[in-house]
Order: C-alpha cells, then structure tokens, then sequence
C-alpha cells in the first residue's frame, strides 16, 4: 500500500521477523546472567502486556557494583470496560504482594498494572493471572489496546449494554497468535499453523498503538476525543441508539520535533447497530494497518494518517470498506470528566461507592490502609472492582442487603473519610507514573504530584478556589500518557524538575490546551499559578471554569 | 675482619668448592650462627654443630660424584595450599638428576606402617592456624605423637613452611622434626624454616640434602645434635606497600551479605592469577583507647616487642592480637596478673576489664605476652595482565556470634571501611597448587560467592593473553538482583567469547533452594564432555559443605555419563586429581 517497504522502522522489522510475536522471548527468559530480554524481545514482550523497565534512580550505584541495572517488568491487564470480580481482586491482591512492588496501579486507562517484576517472577505472575480468568494480551504494543468503557453504571440503566461493547471490541482486536500461550503458559504449539492466520494483524499488526474508548453521555471520564477511535452512545428514552463515531485522537508529541502534536478525535457520523458498529472500529483498525506510516514511529498513530489523508478521503474509504455510509451525528452533551465519589444508586437499587485513589496507586501507607480495606470488601465477596479511567476504584454492584457491611469496611479503613476529604483538585488531578521506572520519563509525575498539589492547596484556599474541580494533569514526558493536552492546567515534563505549562483546556474534554510557558521550575509554576488563579478569582463570570477564563482572556490562543 | 691466614684457608676452599659445595657451606654456617649467642659459646656451638655435619662433608674436593651413596629416599609433604607438594615435585626431580631413585608421597597416602622400614625419609610440611599441621598429614602427626614404636634405622630432615606473620610459625614442621628424633631417628639435614618466600631457602635445604645423601649418607657419620635443633632464620618476606583505589561493596542495598571489591595499587607487584595476599587487619581506635584508658599506660611510649621498638598505641592499634587471646596467653596473663582465670577465649579488654592489672608496669608486662596479629588470607581477583600495578581482593565482611553476641571479623571490617588513598600493608601468599593450566587447556570453574575471586582473575589472565581454552564458570549466591558478584564484568566476558558458558545458582529466589552443583547436574552432559576433553576443574569458596557437595555431584556425573561404577568413578577423579586436573582452594 502506502508503505515504502525499504523504509520499515527497526521495530517494524522485529515484528516482521517475530513468527507470531514469540521472537527468542523463550531464550531470553532462560538467559541466567541478566534480569533483562534481548534486545529485540524487548519490543516484543509489549504485545504480551509488559514492558521491560528498569530503577532509574538506582543505575548509577548499581554500575558502581558491577551489577547491572535493575530490571524488573511491568505487567499491564487486558480488562475490557475494566470490571474485575472480589475472586479477581483478591488474587490481583496476592499476585502483588508475591511477585511486584505490592502497589497495584490504576491507570488512565481503566485497567490495573504491577511494577517491578523481576524477570523469574513473570511467568509465575501470568500463570496466576491466568488462574484468575485474566491475561495481559494485548495491553502494550502495535495493537489495539485495553477497550475503556464509561464506569459509572449509575448514569443509564443501558450501561450493561454499552459495557459489553468493550469485550466485543477487545476481541475483534485481538491477535490470533497463540504465542502467550506457548511462551508465558507452557502450552504445546498448535499443529495446524492455520489457526494463527490472522486477517487483521496479518505479520505486521498495526504501526502504533490503538486505543478504542467507549463514552456514556453526559459523562466523559474516558476523554473519548483523545482516542484513536471514540464511541459515544446516544440514548434516547432510555434506548441504546447507536453511536456517534470519531476518530483520530491522540496526544502524544515529541520535544522539538515539530511534526507531531496532539490531536482530538474528530467526529465521522453516527452508526446504529452492533454489527456495523463493530464493522465500523474494525475498518478504521484495517486503514491504519494498511495506510499508518511505518518508517517513522513518531509519526505513525492514526492521527496523522487521517490528516494525511484528510478527513473526507479517510471517511470514504472507511465507507467503502464498511459497505455502508454513516449517518450524520447525533447531538449529545458531555457535562463532566471527574468521577462521582462516594455513594450512588442504580437503576436497579444496586449501590456503588466510588473510592479516591491518589494517581490510582492502592497501597497501606501512613496515610491510609486502602489496599487492606479494598482487600476486606473483596472477601466479603459483596462488591464488585470498576476501574476508572480517572485513576480510582468504584466499588459496585452492592444489594442494598450488603450496603451496610461495605460501607462498615469502607468506614472502618477510614476509605470514606479519605475520599470525603480529599480537596477538589486532587480528586480531579491525574499524573502518569512517570520515574522511576518508565524509561520516557523525564520528569517526576506521580511521585511528585500529591506533594505539588499540597503546595497549591493554600494559594487555591487563598483565592477561594478550594471547591472548584479545577482540571490539573502531571505527565512526565510529551507522550500524554496523563492526558496533560485535555486538562485546564497541564504539565508536560520537559527536564527533571521542570515542565512545560499549558492552560486553556475545558472541562469536559472537548478541547486540547495550549502551551502557556516553557521550562518552569515549581518556585515558578506556583508563581504563575498565583497570579493566573488570583485573576481567575476576581475576574471569573459566574460558573466560569478555569479554562474557559484563561481562553477568554485570552492568556493563550487556541 | 678475618685474619689473613684464616681469610687463606677460606679463599682456597672457596676456590676449589663445586657450587653444590659452596652452598651447603652457606647452610652450614648459618646453623652455626643461630645457635652461637654470644662469643663464648662460639667454640662449643661450632663443635657441636661440626658433629651434626657429617665429619667429611667439604670432603669431595672434586666435582659431584659419579654414584651417589644413597640411591633410593622417601619424600612426604603434608600440605594445605599444595605449596609443599610443589616443593616435594622439585626435590624429587633434583634427587632423580643425581642418580637417587626418589618416592614422592602426600602424608595422607602415606602408610604409616612403613615408616619403622624407611631409611632416608625427608618431609615437607606446611603450618596452619594455631601451629597446627594441614589436614592432609594429621593422621601422620597424630602417628608420630605415639609411643611405643622406635625408628632405629630413620634418618630424616624436615623442610616447614609457614608464615613468620603467624605466633607459631612452623611449628608443625618443628613437632615433626623432634618428634621423628624421639623416636630414635636420626636427624641428617637440620630443619629447615621457611615464610612466605619459601623458594629460596628450600633450594638451600635441598643442596643440603643432595650434598648429604650424595657425599656419604651413612648413619656413623651423621649425628643429631642432642637437644637443639639447628634452623636457619627465613629470608623475610617482601612487604608491599600499597594503597587502595577502590573500595566497593558489590552486594546490592537490600542483600543479607557484603562483599567487598578493593584494588590496591603498588609498586613492583608480582603474583599469578591463583595467588592470595596476606594482610594484616589493625584493631579497631576505640578499643585500643579503651585499653589504654582502663591500664593507664602511657601510650607514647615506646616499648620493645620481639626485637621492635613501638609505641604503645602503635603496638596495640598495628601489631598485637587483642581480640581473641588463646588460651596460652591467657594462661600467662593470669600469672602476671596472679589471678585465677577460667581457660577460654577472651578478648584483651574484657580481661582488663575483669581481672585489672595493678598498674602500667604492670601492663607492659602483659605486653610481652602479647601475640602478633595474624594475617589474613584473601585469594587474589585480579590479574597483572589485566590489571597492572594492581591487586584486588574479593573481601566478604564477616559477622558472626560469639556467646549469642554478633561480632564482626576484624580483618574483613578492617578491610571493609578502608578509604581511597588510605595505605596498606601486604605480602603475596603464593599457591602453586591453584594454577592456570597451559593456555589451550579447557578449565571449568566452580567459585559461589567469594569463591569467585580467583576465577576473575584467571578470567582476567586468559582474556588478557588471548588463551585459546574453553572456559565455564559457574557462580552462585542468594540473591540474582543483589549478590551476583561481578555481574557485569561476567557478562562482559560472556560476549566477547572469553567465557563459553556460565550457569549461576541463586539459593532463595525461589522456594527450593538451588545451589551450583544443581546446575551442574543439569549440565551434566556437557560436563562430562568437557572433563573427557581433557578439562581443569577449579572449586573455590567454602569448604564445608559446597566443596563436598560440589566433589560428590562430580562423581555422579562421571558415574552416570562415563557409565561407571561407583569405585571406577572414584578412581577416574582420583586420576584427575594426579593429574593435576582437579584443584581446589577452599576454607
């Protein structure tokens, strides 16, 4: 197709010469003299759900040991929609104490990852998973990613409907290789080879990665436009219509180089039906294979094959190999991002108690026991895990029966008062994790940001500011990872202890922000957050967000 | 000085002396000047050492004869670190050049039983620890400590090695030497001493022993010196003055041991891979200042300590043993002190501490009671090829309980906190037993933990010389992430080929323990392979219970992959072992 075949990025190389993903992982594993994967498997082992990381801080004491760096894995799960069964947390439970830091990490993207297994423990780590009903397929790598489904099912009694829209995705997107299972679960290879033909992935699976978010109106705690594919459900009368369909989202950039830059999905039309819906996702995944740049990786997500394109023409061969056209958009509106914490009702008298975890990080700490108290409730077998992609737990599906002795655990642990308690912005703030194990880090993220947020407190006190869910966004890196392009105060890690400002972001996640200064140290950010938030206070309309004021003052043109 | 006539005589003997000759004067005189303590004993010393010689030794004016007067001799070694069975090798072939049929036998293949048969029997015996002789001739030592058996017919000498360093310095080799005399032998070379430098005082005794067997040899002329025993005074060791340029712990944070990597530059340096330095800890300030605050002494003044002159601090802080005080000395602290004193290892400050001295004086003369400092052995990591001017050690910092109480290893601490550019005193302790096989040889290393140190070196060496021998290593620890000593170097050598394989054994990362003979016994295959090969096997690191387990597993590889019996696998490592194939370096 489009693809010089001379050009192919390294990585593109790998995956070609992978025989279905395996590569030499099996050697590597064997390997006794290091903690680390061959250079190759590195890549690889990301389409097994893991990335291979190492102690950042520790590096330099470590060679000084003679000893190499300190390698350990992070395992990501595939978790569709996110929900997770009490049997399921309680093993996740276990899994984290034997065989990773112990923290279990509620990421961005509804799903749970463990940091620091060391190269011994993966496979234990998998076949226990696996014991539990759960796999990492998929969860890294040039595929489609782990579907993220609106969370709170109080919002429609259809949420159950639209759920089942993230299994159905994830499978579609799944590749056919059996490669995790020979490798991480000891089973035999298949001898008939045909059964790993694979008509989506083919041998070369997809340029980048892909991400599908699924949003509930009027909530978008998915931030469905920053999604290479987002699905908005309309509803009408309490009906499941169909969806509006959008795609091209995508925040990562680099420093410097002026090609890339973050992108907000842009709206297709509307489709009704499971079947062409799923027909439609499918589709816009066979165009980016066929069409995505493959010689340069930072310029390879869909975002930039449909401006490449440009949009009329993407839409027309999606049509065209939809076999249908879409209908126009539906009208829909979004009225928040945050989650809704503490206790709610559905429609069907069940009861949820959505749980404040800070960067979505679940450990005892001096603070708060939550990974004990999340613990006691998934004994209770009374509740079951939603994830958030706002980093936090819904603890859900409760019968009124149980509500009293959840909420008895929930209030003995202090979880209650925890969340209850947290200010506005902390509750709505997001940080990726940042150092010390990702390898793009170049600035603190999650380590860093409660203690910023401590120190931001009193100046928002001081503006009166200290109800309003002001939207603030830590990342380490111009990847995005914490969605810092969507927030109304986002910090982009540019150096260590230095980030780059950006204002101007809504609410709800329609619009990106732009950069408002670069290279800040924190004596400067909380400068300039001081005299910005004291201008905000005074001058503010009335319910006018912080973003919205910076824009309409233009403190940065959009 | 001497007398024109008498500088005559000399000068015409001197002149017309064979070389042999000349150096068996040179031993000669140097036994009559050790036991001439002043000059009027020089008369009688002299005769009764004219006695010991045999009465026409300078006789054969002419060159060596043509038939030596004894033809068939037995030399034993006992021996720990395979220096005396070198020595026993190199006297053997000198004897084997002059025509005498020479038997080599270690004293623990040795059958007691023909000992009462034996005519011409010379020993070469190492010391160890606390005057103790190697574990290999405790059986022979324990034999000769008997009564009730006479060795009418034995004439005998004794070669000891032993390091000067030590309080009992060849004390073995001495015990020998009188007790072979009790027992009605005939002593016909005087015992002979060594320290660390072993070489050239052995080739001295050995001229000594040719001369003797080869000039007559014949029990009338050769006479044991009644009550004393002629030794010679060992040429010094050298003294290297080094200072450290790295000091490290390779353990990671979180690991239960510390091990500590320190290379040491000096000037001159000469050692081969295989080799150990010894070191000397000093006792930690505190103590010392606590000896001296609780006796009083004056710690600026000097005082004399087997013939050297100290301060008090200097002795007590360099030179002097005040951690563990054995027995003997405490017997004589309790005399001096006139104190009944319960026999036991205790340090020098609990013993001021309960049993004071009277004064300073007093404590001065506790002084002289006082043992030196015992050097410390650490095998060698590093190699001149590789690493030149430099010496490194792999230093593990030993704990361990006294009475429930931790105590930390006063060597290995010492060690331990030593800062860069701090200097530091060493000898090299040579092992010609634990030696890199010709550069085409495979070897096969087995080194856990701190046993690794000397198999970096050899890796060192063989990667610095472009060896063309296979190599495989295999190292072990508790932890891969924290303990796998010198990782980073082992991958290194992985990649450029200089190791062919390693296998590592890390015990508690996981739930059954797996040590390195585990993964030999997986490789068991190969290993065979490359013992048929012709391969050297290398085991360094705890004698108890890995060089045990690490010896038997290698037995049931030969005895499953050679299809032998249990006996016929015994037999083909013993023939390693003669062979020279099969070394270990254990403590």
């Amino acid at each position: 197709m489009s693809n010089n075949q001379n050009n192919l990025s390294a990585v593109e190389k790998i995956k070609l010469a992978s025989d279905g993903l395996r590569g030499t992982l099996k050697e590597s594993l064997h390997d006794e003299l290091t903690g680390a994967l061959r250079e190759d498997d590195q890549s690889l082992v990301k389409f097994h759900g893991m990335y291979q990381q190492d102690d950042r801080d520790r590096r330099e004491e470590r060679s000084a040991k003679k000893l190499e760096w300190l390698y350990s894995y992070m395992i990501r799960l595939r978790l569709p929609g996110g929900f997770m069964t009490p049997e399921q947390w309680v093993g996740l439970h276990n899994i984290a104490g034997e065989h990773a830091t112990g923290v279990i990490k509620i990421t961005t993207r509804q799903t749970v990852q463990l940091h620091g297994i060391l190269k011994s423990h993966v496979k234990p780590t998998i076949k226990d998973f696996n014991t539990l009903h759960l796999d990492s397929i998929a969860a890294c790598g040039d595929v489609n990613r782990n579907v993220i489904c609106g969370a709170h099912p109080k919002f429609s009694a259809i949420h159950e409907e639209v759920f089942s829209y993230a299994s159905k995705i994830s499978e579609l997107g799944l590749p056919k290789t059996r490669a995790y299972y020979e490798i991480w679960l000891d089973e035999k290879p298949l001898l008939d080879k045909k059964e790993e033909e694979d008509p989506l992935y083919q041998d070369r699976y997809l340029p980048r990665k892909f991400k599908v978010a699924i949003a509930i109106p009027p909530n978008n705690d998915v931030d469905v436009f920053a999604n290479d594919v987002g699905l908005i459900a309309i509803i009408e009368n309490n009906k499941l219509k169909g969806y509006n369909i959008a795609a091209g989202g995508g925040l990562g950039t680099t420093h410097g180089n002026a090609q890339t830059y973050p992108r907000l999905a842009t709206m297709l039309g509307f489709i009704a039906g499971e079947e062409k819906t799923l027909k439609a996702v499918l589709e816009i995944i066979t165009i980016q294979r066929d069409f995505g740049n493959r010689s340069d990786r930072k310029l390879s997500r869909l975002k930039y094959t449909i401006d490449k394109m440009g949009i009329e023409a993407f839409k027309a061969e999606l049509e065209k190999r939809c076999g249908f056209a879409l209908e126009a958009p539906k009208p829909y509106t979004f009225t928040r991002r945050q989650d809704d914490y503490g206790w709610s009702k559905n429609h069907e008298g069940k009861w949820y108690f959505t749980v404040f975890v800070e960067n979505g990080r679940v450990l005892d700490d001096e603070k708060i026991a939550l990974k004990t108290a999340l613990l006691e409730v998934a004994k209770s077998g009374k509740a079951n895990f939603r994830f958030t992609c706002n980093q936090n737990v819904i603890v859900s599906d409760i019968a009124p029966k149980d509500k009293k002795a959840v909420e008895k655990i929930l209030q003995d642990f202090g979880v209650i008062a925890h969340t209850e308690n947290a200010g506005a912005v902390r509750r709505s703030a997001i940080a990726c994790v940042s150092f010390n194990t990702c390898p793009l880090a170049l600035a603190e993220a999650q380590r860093y940001l409660p203690t910023f947020i401590t120190k931001l407190e009193p100046i928002l006190a001081k503006h009166g500011l200290q109800e309003d869910e002001i939207s603030l966004r830590m990342t380490g890196c111009p990847n995005g990872c914490g969605r810092s392009y969507v927030a109304e105060i986002g910090f982009v890690g540019t150096a260590y202890g230095r980030y780059n400002l950006h204002l101007g972001g809504d609410r709800e996640g329609y619009r990106l922000n732009k950069k408002y200064k670069d290279n800040l140290d924190e004596t400067a950010i909380l400068q300039e957050l001081d005299s910005l938030l004291e201008k905000y206070s005074k001058n503010r309309k009335s319910g006018e967000n912080f973003g919205d004021y910076v824009v309409r003052e233009k403190l940065v043109t959009l | 000085m001497l007398a024109e006539h008498k500088l005559k005589i000399l000068q015409d003997l001197v002149r017309s002396s064979t070389k042999e000759e000349l150096v068996w004067m040179n031993g000669f005189l140097a036994g009559v000047l050790m036991n001439c303590h002043d000059q009027s004993t020089l008369a009688s010393q002299t005769s009764q050492a004219s006695a010991a010689a045999p009465a026409t030794a300078p006789a054969p004016v002419a060159a060596t004869p043509d038939k030596p007067a004894v033809s068939k001799i037995t030399i034993t070694y006992g021996t720990e670190s395979g220096n005396s069975k070198k020595l026993a090798s190199d006297l053997a072939a000198k004897a084997k050049k002059s025509g005498i049929n020479a038997k080599v036998v270690s004293l623990d293949q040795y059958r007691l039983n023909d000992l009462s048969k034996e005519e011409y029997f010379f020993t070469i015996i190492s010391t160890q620890g606390e005057g103790e002789p190697p574990a290999t001739a405790k059986k022979f030592f324990d034999h000769i400590h008997q009564n009730g058996f006479k060795l009418n017919q034995l004439k005998f000498g004794v070669l000891a090695l032993g390091d000067t360093s030590y309080p009992l310095f060849c004390k073995a080799g001495e015990d020998v030497d009188q007790q072979l005399q009790k027992l009605g032998g005939q002593r016909i070379v005087s015992l002979q001493k060594c320290d660390t430098d072993y070489q050239g005082d052995a080739e001295g005794w050995f001229s000594q022993v040719l001369t003797t067997l080869s000039s007559n040899g014949s029990s009338s002329s050769v006479a044991p010196i009644a009550g004393a025993v002629v030794t010679k005074k060992p040429a010094g060791k050298k003294i290297y003055a080094g200072s450290i340029i790295t000091n490290v712990n390779l353990n990671d944070r979180d690991s239960n041991k510390q091990t500590h990597h320190i290379e040491i530059v000096a000037d001159e340096l000469e050692y081969q891979p295989g080799d150990s330095i010894g070191i000397v800890p000093e006792n930690a300030p505190a103590i010392v200042d606590s000896i001296i605050a609780v006796t009083g002494i004056d710690k600026t003044k000097t005082v004399s300590f087997r013939n050297e002159s100290h301060t008090v601090y200097d002795l007590l802080k360099k030179k002097l043993n005040i951690a563990y005080l054995p027995e003997r000395v405490v017997k004589q602290y309790a005399s001096i002190v006139k104190q009944d004193i319960p026999e036991t290892k205790i340090s020098l400050l609990d013993l001021l501490k309960i049993y004071p001295v009277s004064n300073a004086a007093q404590f001065q003369e506790v002084i002289g009671i006082l043992e030196p400092i015992t050097p410390r052995l650490y095998s060698i990591s590093s190699s001149l090829q590789a690493h030149s001017g430099e010496v490194h050690v792999t230093v593990a910092r030993d704990n361990f309980k006294v009475n429930g109480e931790v105590k930390q290893g006063l060597c290995s601490n010492f060690l331990a906190e030593l800062p860069v550019d701090k200097q530091l005193e060493f000898y090299v302790h040579k092992n010609s037993q634990f030696r890199l096989p010709a550069e085409d040889k495979d070897v096969i290393m087995i080194g856990p933990g701190t046993g690794v140190a000397p198999f970096r070196s050899f890796l060192a060496e063989r990667d610095a010389t472009g060896a063309t021998g296979r190599n495989w290593l295999f190292f072990g620890d508790q932890h891969f992430t924290s303990d796998f000593l010198y990782q980073t170097e082992i991958q290194n050598w992985v990649q450029t080929g200089v190791l062919t394989k390693v296998n590592t054994a890390f015990s508690r990362d996981q739930k059954s323990k797996i040590y390195v003979q585990h993964k030999m016994l997986e490789n068991s295959a190969a290993f065979y392979e490359w013992l048929q090969n012709g391969a050297y096997v290398y085991i360094c690191g705890a004698k108890e219970p890995m060089s045990v387990d690490v010896e038997y597993t290698i037995l049931q590889i030969i005895e499953r992959f050679g299809s032998k019996t249990s006996a016929q696998a015994i037999e083909y490592l013993n023939s390693l072992k003669e062979e020279g194939r099969f070394l270990k370096d254990v403590y």
